[in-house]
């Protein structure tokens, strides 16, 4: 049996043939320490990252790429930015749908007398922009938050927090490991200080590979210090960009994979990709939203119900579609459409257990379906037919 | 160093510009080379920097259009010297 893969908000697969040749040319004929000296292997190797930092500047829009380092996934860059811009005695706002990524590094800076307020998400797993301004306070000195929450793909109003922030003077952080790659991100107009994305999902590049990008100089400390190819002759970290954040030798060959990810990116457009992915989405709604065996989750089951309310649902909702079915547990839908279907999905609770509270949907999780830009509408009509066929042995 | 570089003849290139670290070496060659001034990347002569390992040899008498240029793309260097092949 043909397996289909269905499980891209965890790691994006397959990824295009371009990530693994680039990622070969690098082992075979590049192989170099980039920075390190003057000799060809050695600068065909910073080419390979100065190049990849480009192209994510252009699908950012960054305006200085040398401000975006580079990280080996998208929760070490929240570490960083989180540990780097929380003060003495500082408050942080977030929300009820971040994945733990964001929730533990809270969690732990609470036992250190930081305090933090949670700011409620409706059952959607959306935050509304009204409520992040209630929760700032005078100390407040960040605001964290997830893109798109990785259980739902229910994408927040990251503009509408932005204005908040920005008028109010306080940073925001912008989780998108589940939408770089995915939905158009622009960090001057939607006003983001600092974005967390991984490298692995809807970037299509390797994992081990993701990045954070820094748009102020309130975030001045790194979590590590050591070579960086510069100052070599000072013992101290150098304060210039992008080596102070970016100590030891960097990932080569899976930035190589991670350039030719965003190139594909570029070339197919984002728009084009949002749009494949929310046009899967109101196939997977027309098959299921009405059928009361499924109780589905996000903000298609906001809108889902009337079709023509589902304009732009590329823009609300991210490839994703957690769901239930009625009488049965994730973990035996999980179980069945893997061993039965050859359909390989995420089950339970996805390292979000707040979120998960959000929905209504803790201890046992939901039955998270995410495709990615190379999933067929083929693919889609095999997943209803499969979880059809479930639903109905169940109910006989 | 790529192939083309190769056959250029670096005693005709009497400028070098150093640079803190390698990303914004690496981003002023391709700059330059984009508006068809002459750059290529060279070891950093340690007698003029001790910073990064990797140096920009062009032709000093564009100095003031590469600064500009430079500046313009947000490519940040330490400084520019007259400092002719030996």
């Amino acid at each position: 049996m043909k397996t289909l893969y269905l499980d891209n908000a965890a790691t994006s697969w397959p990824k295009p043939k371009s990530v693994l040749e680039s990622m070969r040319l690098f082992f075979i004929k590049g192989g170099g320490n980039p920075g390190r000296s003057g000799h060809g292997r050695s600068i065909g190797a910073a080419r390979i990252v100065v190049q990849t930092r480009e192209l994510l500047a252009c699908l950012l829009n960054v305006r200085d790429s040398s401000k975006i380092v580079f990280t080996k996934n998208a929760t070490e860059a929240l570490n960083i930015a989180i540990y780097g811009l929380v003060g003495e005695g500082g408050h942080i706002v977030t929300s009820s749908m971040e994945h733990n990524s964001v929730m533990r590094p809270l969690t732990d800076l609470q036992n250190y007398g930081r305090e933090v307020t949670v700011v409620q998400a409706n059952a959607a797993g959306t935050v509304n922009p009204d409520d992040v301004a209630r929760a700032l306070r005078e100390h407040t000195c960040l605001v964290v938050l997830t893109h798109a929450s990785n259980v739902t793909g229910a994408v927040n109003d990251i503009a509408g927090i932005g204005e908040v922030c920005r008028d109010r003077g306080v940073p925001l952080l912008i989780d998108a490991a589940q939408t770089a790659g995915c939905v158009p991100i622009d960090v001057e107009a939607m006003c983001i200080d600092f974005l967390a994305f991984s490298g692995h999902k809807g970037l299509l590049g390797p994992q081990g590979t993701g990045g954070l990008y820094i748009g102020s100089e309130r975030l001045s400390e790194p979590l590590m210090r050591g070579g960086t190819g510069s100052l070599s002759d000072r013992e101290e970290q150098p304060d210039f960009f992008p080596d102070r954040f970016e100590s030891g030798t960097l990932n080569v060959i899976g930035i190589a994979g991670l350039g030719a990810g965003v190139e594909y990116v570029l070339n197919r457009g984002i728009s084009a990709i949002a749009d494949h992915d929310g046009g899967l989405l109101q196939l997977f709604l027309d098959e299921l939203c009405n059928d009361r065996r499924y109780q589905l989750y996000g903000r298609c089951a906001e809108e889902g119900a009337q079709p023509e309310s589902r304009t732009d649902l590329c823009i609300k909702q991210t490839g994703v579609l957690s769901l239930n079915i009625a009488g049965l547990s994730p973990s035996k839908v999980g179980q069945t459409l893997d061993r039965e279907y050859g359909i390989q999905t995420r089950v339970g609770l996805h390292c979000a257990p707040s979120a998960h509270r959000t929905i209504g949907t803790f201890p046992d999780g939901t039955v998270r379906l995410s495709w990615g830009p190379f999933t067929t509408e083929k693919d889609v009509r095999r997943v209803v037919r499969a979880l059809h066929a479930i639903a109905e042995n169940e109910a006989t | 160093m790529s192939r083309r570089s190769k056959n250029i003849d670096l005693r005709t290139l009497e400028g070098v510009i150093t640079f803190f670290g390698s990303h914004h070496a690496i981003r002023a060659e391709g700059l330059l080379k984009r508006h068809e001034i002459t750059a290529v990347l060279i070891p950093g002569p340690r007698e003029i920097s001790p910073n990064c390992g990797v140096a920009v040899r062009f032709d000093f008498n564009r100095k003031e259009e590469v600064r500009a240029l430079l500046q313009e793309h947000m490519v940040h260097f330490e400084d520019m010297h007259h400092y002719p092949e030996r």
